[in-house]
């Protein structure tokens, strides 16, 4: 019996609570199950644990660059930040969860089990109405963080294998239900792509369409689209991640850091040498954030590369017929490249301003703007509003989107309290309707969690029943779906 | 051997998706293949020494340089139809590359 003891104690203090090690073993059990060969499964281990320790690596030099403007703003104006990007929510979910003492191995099994859940729901489509499998890997781990997170937020007493289920469930009703909102959307976009967008404005992509169609379509017709319009081409460098990252940090940062004052900033980090000119110190921290990012993406891509394979592999072998739910960037091909810009620059707009508002405001919480959902957010509702209503919608629901963002970023990041850690996830689904989950959560507990789960759940029974006939032809076959609503339309 | 690059925005979620059907195209036609995927950033640098860049049509005007150098760029409407990733390397691809395969 001492024998097993001591054996799970060594299971436990070196894998199971070294989120590391966790996953790379997730990876090599996976490979061995795959049937793949065993140097192919050994290789795939060490990616994934290498992966996720430099993960580690940039999540700790995220919080050191952030720790002395945090500890400036705190003392100069009792202000607490947060940069609403889904990078910096995960650090910031990641150090909140370690600060109470509680492993962050949970958030690796809350994905496995939310994956199987959404499984298991496709699998029961007849009675659950669900057709999508959400299979992007990096946003899975992002929301598994920042859920994981919350529910321990809501409920802190309660032991990890419940939290693991509780949330598992949770998350993967989520995943189902709101990937499968976009299914309409997206087909009637890409006409009949065959995909369903699995990322972080599911929510928001299903009420932009709604809300475009009803904006263009005053006279029956779509308004006017965006194709001719031009566009300065120096926009076109924000194309790229690293360029766009830096000069938003620089942005912000730099006026932060110049506001806050050199004298200031000397005494509070030890990394600003007496010889060093301001304006370099200002640029140098800025850029520092940038470079955390990339190497925490670099480290995320490691490991999510074996996940999202072998996710697509379980989905194609026990789902066939079932949408896969990816990335909103592969909605970009079916859009100009003028929405895609235009509502990352009215995105932005709305941002900036609603930024002003809270300080104007004085909100306890200063909001940054983080590049991830300032773009591939407001971009995907321009692509999927210039289709549905014309440049009207393309350029007004991004702006709306904008001010949504900051505003329930800045709730979320005070309610849940991840702002004493510098970042939230920041997402358009995270500042509407996760914030709304984990209100309900933290106030009537359980009885919340079941209201959340009943709406969820109720969601696809009410789009199949709104459309009985054609709820599972247009994700199956959107030709013989065109064919039917041309005949039902000739008939009435 | 080609040398080939799926990229998308942040060289996480689409470049790696569409990788995973070129490669499989690419296998069925018997032709060796060296395939990375990552962000267009990243792409641009090394695009001018690679034989292929795959990427969403909306962003090709970012390898404008590269294609002069002799790379093929081939821009994907549907990053997730096989078909016409086939149809786009059975007509742009094959016996046009830099490195012949």
């Amino acid at each position: 019996m001492e024998f097993v003891i001591s054996l799970w104690a060594f299971f436990q203090n070196n894998i199971l609570t070294k989120p590391e090690f966790f996953v790379g073993f997730i990876v090599l059990l996976g490979y061995i199950l795959l049937k793949r060969p065993f140097y192919e499964a050994f290789a795939g281990f060490i990616k994934a644990t290498v992966g996720y320790m430099i993960l580690n690596v940039a999540a700790g030099g995220l919080v050191g660059n952030f720790r002395p403007i945090l500890a400036g703003l705190k003392d100069r104006f009792n202000l607490t930040a947060s940069v609403i990007d889904p990078y910096f929510g995960q650090v910031a979910a990641q150090s909140a969860v370690n600060s109470i003492g509680r492993s962050f191995s949970m958030m690796m099994m809350v994905l496995l089990v939310a994956f199987v859940f959404n499984i298991v729901l496709v699998l029961l489509r007849k009675i659950t109405k669900v057709r999508t499998v959400f299979i992007t890997g990096h946003i899975m781990v992002q929301q598994s963080s920042t859920a994981l997170w919350m529910v321990l937020f809501c409920f802190p007493h309660l032991q990890d294998p419940s939290v693991v289920v509780m949330l598992g469930l949770l998350l993967g009703t989520y995943w189902a239900v709101a990937s499968n909102l976009t299914v309409e959307p997206t087909q009637r976009l890409t006409e009949g792509g065959g995909f369903a967008i699995g990322h972080q404005q599911m929510f928001g992509i299903w009420a932009t369409e709604k809300i475009a169609m009803r904006m263009g379509g005053k006279h029956g017709k779509t308004g006017k689209k965006l194709e001719d319009l031009r566009l300065p081409g120096f926009l076109s460098i924000f194309n790229e991640n690293v360029v766009s990252t830096s000069l938003l940090m620089l942005a912000f940062f730099g006026t932060i850091i110049g506001i806050l004052g050199k004298d200031l900033m000397q005494k509070i980090d030890p990394g600003f040498s007496s010889t060093q000119n301001f304006f370099f110190y200002m640029m140098s921290k800025s850029f520092n954030f940038a470079v955390f990012v990339c190497i925490l993406q670099l480290g995320v891509r490691m490991f999510v590369n074996e996940l999202t394979e072998s996710f697509q592999g379980i989905s194609n072998r026990l789902l066939p017929g079932s949408v896969p739910a990816v990335d909103c960037a592969s909605s970009y091909g079916f859009g100009s490249p003028q929405a895609i810009t235009l509502g990352f620059l009215f995105g932005a707009l709305g941002q900036f301003l609603a930024i002003i508002g809270l300080m104007v405001f004085k909100s306890p919480v200063l909001i940054i703007t983080g590049f991830v959902p300032v773009f591939f957010d407001n971009a995907t509702f321009a692509v999927y509003a210039n289709k549905a209503g014309g440049i009207k919608p393309a350029i007004a629901i991004p702006f709306a989107s904008g001010i949504i963002q900051v505003l329930g970023g800045a709730f979320a990041a005070w309610y849940f309290q991840t702002s004493q850690f510098g970042g939230w996830h920041g997402n358009f689904d995270w500042d509407t309707v996760w914030p709304v989950f984990g209100v309900l959560m933290k106030n009537f507990q359980y009885v919340g969690l079941g209201a959340v789960l009943i709406f969820l759940l109720a969601i696809p029974q009410i789009q199949y029943f709104k459309n009985k006939d054609t709820y599972f032809l247009i994700a199956e076959d959107y030709d013989a779906y065109l064919e039917k609503i041309a005949a039902k339309q000739a008939a009435s | 051997m080609l040398k080939v690059i799926a990229a998308c925005g942040s060289g996480m979620g689409s470049s790696q998706i569409i990788k995973m059907k070129i490669s499989k195209v690419f296998k069925e036609k018997n032709i060796d293949i060296n395939m990375t995927h990552s962000s267009i950033g990243e792409a641009k640098t090394q695009a001018g020494g690679v034989d292929v860049v795959f990427c969403s049509m909306a962003l090709t005007n970012n390898f404008e340089k590269a294609k002069e150098s002799g790379t093929i760029i081939v821009g994907l409407k549907n990053l997730l139809s096989e078909q016409e990733i086939r149809q786009k390397i059975e007509e742009n691809v094959i016996g046009k590359t830099k490195t012949p395969c």
